[in-house]
């Protein structure tokens, strides 16, 4: 969609937002499911492509390679998985900051740079 | 992806604890009630499955939060344990050897039930409210200037 917002920040930004609202699903899943007999904690993994484009800081589509899969850990342990769901939760907010931030960078440019 | 979805998963929790709550507190409750002519209260304990989505283990682009598995109540069971024998001679229950029955509800196991019962629904309900939260800030993006 090419549109006047429509830069590769605010891609990558609403591509990582999915990702991050797919790990606060799969927490609330695996909080839930916490205890029950035969549920396997889930987790979201990511292709290796993706990973590799991680470590070398490349800027890349995050949510083009993440799928939801069997943990390695089976059982789930509910202060681990609550400690997890914070540090996701912190994450999620620092990547709305970083929307917010960009908007109002194109607010700047709009406005040429003056106040108000 | 909706967030709504995420939501009804920490409900879905919430419900099952409450169930195991209902038969915990039924079990303690019943705990000191005798059987008249051997028929006794038999501890009740609660079956908890999880149903799985359709498309659980999917990508991000194929998956909603109505495909992630949540646990749902498929019935309360009659524990098999054999009731207690009481001994006192003067209860109007008593048999012939003057031994009265009573359920065989283990109060320490139904306390340590309690315990993870709690912990489990505070456990949903702070999951619920991570997931408010974050609905919420979503929201207001772009509003802070």
């Amino acid at each position: 969609m090419s549109s006047l917002v429509s830069t590769p920040v605010f891609d990558v930004l609403s591509r990582a937002l999915d990702v991050a609202a797919l790990k606060q699903a799969v927490h609330t899943a695996n909080i839930a499911n916490a205890g029950v007999p035969n549920f396997h904690r889930l987790e979201v993994s990511f292709d290796a492509q993706v990973q590799r484009a991680a470590e070398a800081e490349e800027i890349s589509e995050p949510a083009s390679g993440a799928h939801v899969v069997r943990s390695a850990d089976d059982t789930v342990r509910l202060d681990k998985e609550m400690a997890l769901m914070a540090k996701d939760a912190v994450r999620y907010q620092t990547l709305l900051s970083a929307f917010d931030r960009t908007v109002g960078l194109l607010q700047m440019a709009i406005k040429e740079g003056r106040e108000g | 992806m909706g967030m709504f979805g995420i939501l009804d998963i920490s409900a879905a929790g919430m419900d099952v604890q409450q169930a195991r709550l209902e038969a915990a507190a039924a079990n303690l409750a019943n705990a000191q009630t005798t059987g008249q002519g051997g028929a006794v209260y038999q501890p009740l304990t609660v079956i908890v499955h999880s149903i799985l989505g359709k498309n659980a283990l999917g990508s991000v682009d194929s998956l909603s939060a109505d495909s992630l598995p949540r646990p749902a109540v498929s019935g309360t069971a009659q524990l098999d344990v054999p009731p207690r024998l009481v001994y006192d001679p003067g209860h109007p229950d008593a048999d012939s050897r003057g031994f009265v029955t009573m359920p065989g509800v283990d109060p320490i196991a139904s306390m340590l039930d309690l315990i993870s019962i709690s912990r489990n629904y505070e456990a949903n309900l702070r999951a619920f409210d991570v997931t408010r939260t974050l609905m919420q800030r979503t929201l207001d993006m772009g509003n802070h200037r």
